[in-house]
């Protein structure tokens, strides 16, 4: 396939590869074909014939689409001639015939590939009089995204995206010739992570989302790349913004990561930066109440309990959303708080706020992966928390590796969205309960015979915070003995990487509980994490922090554990800082700021500067620059350090692998079994999510999944039950999931009401006979 | 409202006939239709379900072919053809007689969900023009009048099987030539009754 071939277009020699399309070849070559069906990332489908060329046939000339037709050898192709001209004149008033001229009120007009290519290429005069189709418009095609059928230029865009990209095709076109319409099935809604992709490459203005609709126009826009901080993949964005608000998220083409796509939490959460719930003051406690204080008082007052406390015990646990440059920043400041306690290393006391990070595999024997490595490798084996919910673009990557051919093979209770992929599927039969595998894996013919010798990319990490390392030891070690095999440790929340590697020394919070239980409980910070709400420690948590004397929370919303804090500084968020983020294959790159901080918000690492100046460290950083070209002096490459200036593009491989050893300290969580396993899913209740109005409610539904033989366990015949625990109970919708084993009962961690759910207790299930029931709850 | 039994029964047997299941979809549309007299929302759900695509994919097919009927259609579906060679044989007039005999326009179904009426491009009986098709069994060199009295012997006879050599019998003129397929055993539902979809039943 990669064997050369020359063509000539428009009287110029190129070169392109054998097979290549003819339009992707002329791109390449600098040469524009206008196209409104054909897209590089979606097969090509010759749908809007816009893309027109004429070649030299032995026939004589023809025209033919060049997204259907591939380069070869002394191929000769016109893309200006008059023929091509009266074609691309034609398809346009074709087109037009239709559509409607909305163009003042429609979102996509400044934008739109069907105004701008009118105007490149059109006839320049209709000569339609007659009465243009009809629809009732816009229709709601999901909670997010709504459509305008009589825009609609039939392109096949969205449909071609969630059939070959995200593999959930909901919308189809419907009915034939004049009627043909893209539509869902009744009661049926485009119910997408992914639906938000479809947006943003309608070449016209049919599919909006609510988010954006009507807000601004496309030239008021003020437009920086940056990188999406909801999970560890890593997507480039484009931040758009006016009058300084984000108004909309788009997808960067970035080869290297998400390839154009976003899921739709990676798009849509940023409403929350604007909303009214944000933290703007800083807040003291005084006498149970919070009073509005300023910097200078807090940073007095932090000073003062500092100074107080003889050689006072501080601990902090950290959330997953800072920079690189914050972490960098948290980690000089917590050293230099050190007095004797913690000279050694391994006497850290930075905790960080997630229960699914364990020690993982890093060290010299592991090869790192990059997502390339997917597309390269013979098979990839999983073994993690639910991809789709929690990394959805790497979901998007593993799909496209295995229609080009590559093996994939899934282990565990929580990856069941990729059953349907998978070509080896160990499920209940190899694993248990409590994610132990049940047999030795060199048994298994299916497997050897997929990944024996061959390369392999393996995802691995805790499916739960209740896994034990054990279970991922034995797979990766038999891994590493039969093939070549690459290593991504999954941790999914946003900069985990970064955390780890520009902290020292990173516990988790189950080290917390026991480590802080017989200390003196003086002072703890907690920096952009909710342990109270989000973790299997939390009600613990919750008491430690009550008993401590003084609790500082830097947050941007109220929470759970704000509640609890004697001073809460606010900081800011995404798109309001600048900085570095480093993605699960260590690639580290930029986080832009298009926003200035709302009200008196500061960024992390300016409160913990101002904090230890105060108390007489030597750290001294004037800007988020100083700290990132100390930051980046740290790594030991010979090639370009990432620094902001060398981090300017959307991708950046220079990141790749900081040599700096990796130390993490993490227990796992002393239980044996589990008879709920709670996962986190996509939306939920994280504060940013419940302040964003458009994407809010995505997060309500409360279900849970089991398999047929468990609800026949629990005598329950409808598809609502109630979930009972102690003195707590909730509603709940019922999902089956044949391929969950029995006795196992799958509920999301994030959702509102299941936060009171312990994993571990026994709880029980019933079913809810009428409405009566519900109004229990 | 799922399928009964023998109907899945059916689906089953036609699924298997084929390497990829979802290659079964337009056959299975078929008995869809023999079951309502249209392609219901029921019956796309079922169907998704039995060949693993989305209830949408299902929709996107079944309202492509105008053969998948989109609304309930009578007992008896009328397809007169308009198409050339019957036209040059004053179809035209036996679209109108068929028009005023049961009063319905195109796409039309009466009140007592007998008749559809319905007006087709070529039904592939030029040589035999002008053509009608009573659930799709055809009927050739057809009359203004014959075309009256075929609708009333089905009014008043109400036979469950058509089929097109009794049909062509009694109402017919000249026939094209012998094209129908040997084994054809005429239709109960607005369904073509060829074995494959299986919707045809045993001469009696």
């Amino acid at each position: 396939m990669n064997e050369k071939v020359t063509f000539t277009v428009d009287g110029k020699q190129l070169e392109g590869k054998q097979g290549q399309l003819l339009i992707e070849a002329c791109e390449d070559s600098g040469i524009h074909i206008p196209r409104f069906c054909w897209h590089k990332r979606l097969d090509p489908v010759g749908m809007c014939r816009m893309c027109l060329v004429e070649i030299d046939t032995p026939r004589g000339k023809a025209l033919v689409p060049s997204c259907t037709t591939q380069v070869s050898e002394e191929l000769i192709v016109e893309t200006e001639s008059d023929t091509v001209k009266k074609a691309q004149e034609g398809v346009l008033e074709f087109l037009l015939i239709n559509h409607p001229l909305d163009c003042p009120i429609c979102d996509k007009a400044g934008e739109c590939p069907l105004q701008d290519q009118t105007m490149a290429y059109g006839p320049g005069e209709s000569r339609f009089i007659e009465e243009k189709r009809h629809f009732e418009k816009p229709i709601p095609v999901s909670d997010i995204v709504l459509l305008d059928r009589e825009r609609c230029i039939l392109c096949a865009r969205c449909t071609r995206f969630s059939d070959e990209i995200s593999g959930d095709p909901l919308i189809e076109f419907i009915q034939r010739g004049n009627k043909t319409q893209v539509n869902t099935f009744p009661d049926e809604p485009f119910k997408s992570y992914f639906s938000g992709n479809t947006v943003q490459i309608c070449p016209v203005g049919a599919l909006t989302a609510t988010s954006y609709r009507f807000k601004a126009r496309p030239w008021d826009l003020k437009k920086v790349s940056s990188t999406c901080n909801c999970c560890s993949l890593g997507c480039s964005v484009e931040l758009n913004v006016s009058q300084n608000k984000m108004l909309r998220i788009l997808g960067e083409d970035n080869e290297f990561t998400n390839q154009g796509w976003l899921s739709d939490k990676g798009r849509y959460n940023f409403e929350y930066l604007h909303s009214e719930n944000r933290l703007l003051n800083i807040h003291s406690r005084e006498n149970e109440d919070y009073q509005t204080i300023n910097i200078s008082d807090a940073i007095e007052k932090i000073k003062n309990k500092i100074k107080d406390l003889d050689n006072p015990d501080i601990k902090f646990i950290i959330g997953a959303n800072s920079t690189n440059e914050e972490y960098f920043a948290i980690n000089k400041f917590a050293n230099s708080l050190n007095r004797n306690e913690f000279l050694s290393k391994d006497k850290s006391n930075v905790y960080f706020a997630d229960d699914h990070i364990y020690n993982g595999y890093f060290s010299e024997e592991y090869t790192s992966a990059t997502f390339e490595d997917l597309d390269n490798s013979d098979a990839i084996v999983v073994w993690a928390e639910d991809i789709k919910d929690n990394l959805p673009v790497l979901f998007l990557r593993i799909k496209k590796a295995v229609k080009n051919g590559v093996k994939l093979v899934v282990f565990g209770h929580t990856n069941t969205a990729l059953e349907s992929l998978a070509d080896l599927y160990l499920g209940a039969e190899i694993v248990s309960n409590n994610f132990e595998l049940k047999t030795s894996l060199s048994n298994i013919q299916e497997l050897k015979d997929i990944i024996d010798s061959k390369k392999v990319t393996t995802i691995i990490g805790k499916s739960t915070p209740l896994q034990k390392k054990d279970s991922l030891d034995t797979l990766i070690n038999h891994l590493q003995k039969v093939s070549d095999l690459k290593v991504f440790n999954c941790f999914s929340k946003a900069n985990t990487f970064g955390a780890i590697q520009h902290i020292d020394q990173i516990k988790g919070l189950n080290e917390f509980c026991t480590e802080y239980e017989n200390s003196n409980k003086n002072i703890v910070f907690t920096i952009g994490a909710n342990p109270v709400n989000s973790s299997f420690f939390g009600s613990k948590i919750k008491n430690l922090l009550e008993d401590t004397d003084y609790v500082i929370s830097l947050d941007i919303f109220k929470n759970e554990t704000t509640e609890l804090a004697d001073l809460i500084l606010p900081t800011t968020a995404f798109g309001e800082k600048e900085g570095t983020i480093t993605n699960m294959e260590m690639r580290v790159m930029k986080q832009n700021k298009i926003l200035p901080d709302p009200g008196s918000t500061l960024s992390e690492w300016e409160y913990l500067i101002m904090i230890a100046q105060s108390l007489g460290k030597d750290i001294n950083y004037d800007s988020v620059n100083d700290l990132n070209s100390e930051l980046a002096s740290q790594f030991t490459m010979t090639e370009a350090l990432p620094t902001f200036d060398n981090l300017n593009k959307p991708s950046n491989l220079f990141g790749i692998l900081n040599q700096k050893e990796i130390n993490l300290n993490i227990r796992d969580i002393d239980q044996d079994s589990s008879s709920l396993l709670m996962v986190k899913r996509l939306y939920g209740d994280s504060s940013t999510q419940i302040n964003s109005p458009s994407i809010s409610m995505l997060g309500s539904e409360r279900f849970i999944e089991l398999s047929e033989f468990t609800l026949d366990k629990y005598g329950i015949k409808s598809n609502v039950a109630t979930l009972t625990q102690g003195s707590s109970s909730i509603f709940v919708n019922i999902k089956l999931n044949n391929l969950l084993p029995d006795n196992l009962v799958l509920a999301p961690i994030n959702r509102r009401g299941f936060e009171k759910l312990d994993s571990t207790k026994d709880f029980d299930l019933k079913e809810t006979k009428n409405m009566k029931d519900l109004s229990v709850n | 409202m799922s399928w009964e039994t023998e109907r899945l029964e059916k689906a089953k047997q036609i699924i298997e006939m084929y390497p990829q299941k979802r290659s079964a979809l337009g056959p299975l549309l078929y008995l869809a239709q023999d079951k309502d007299g249209y392609i219901s929302n029921e019956s796309i759900v079922e169907i998704s379900g039995l060949i693993g695509i989305t209830e949408v994919q299902v929709q996107s097919v079944a309202s492509f072919y105008s053969m998948y009927k989109q609304e309930p259609t009578g007992k008896y579906l009328l397809s007169v053809c308009k198409s050339i060679s019957c036209e040059i044989s004053n179809s035209s007039d036996v679209i109108n007689s068929v028009k005023n005999f049961t009063g319905l326009s195109n796409n039309e179904t009466d009140d007592e969900n007998f008749f559809t009426y319905e007006s087709v491009e070529c039904i592939g009986a030029c040589g035999g023009a002008p053509a009608i098709q009573i659930n799709y069994e055809t009927v050739e060199g057809l009359t203004p009048d014959k075309a009256v009295d075929l609708c009333k012997w089905l009014k008043e006879e109400e036979p469950e099987i058509v089929v097109a050599d009794e049909l062509q019998d009694k109402f017919g003129g000249v026939k094209s030539f012998d094209w129908a397929i040997a084994d054809n055993n005429g239709a109960t539902s607005p369904v073509p009754g060829f074995q494959t979809y299986d919707t045809s039943k045993e001469k009696k």
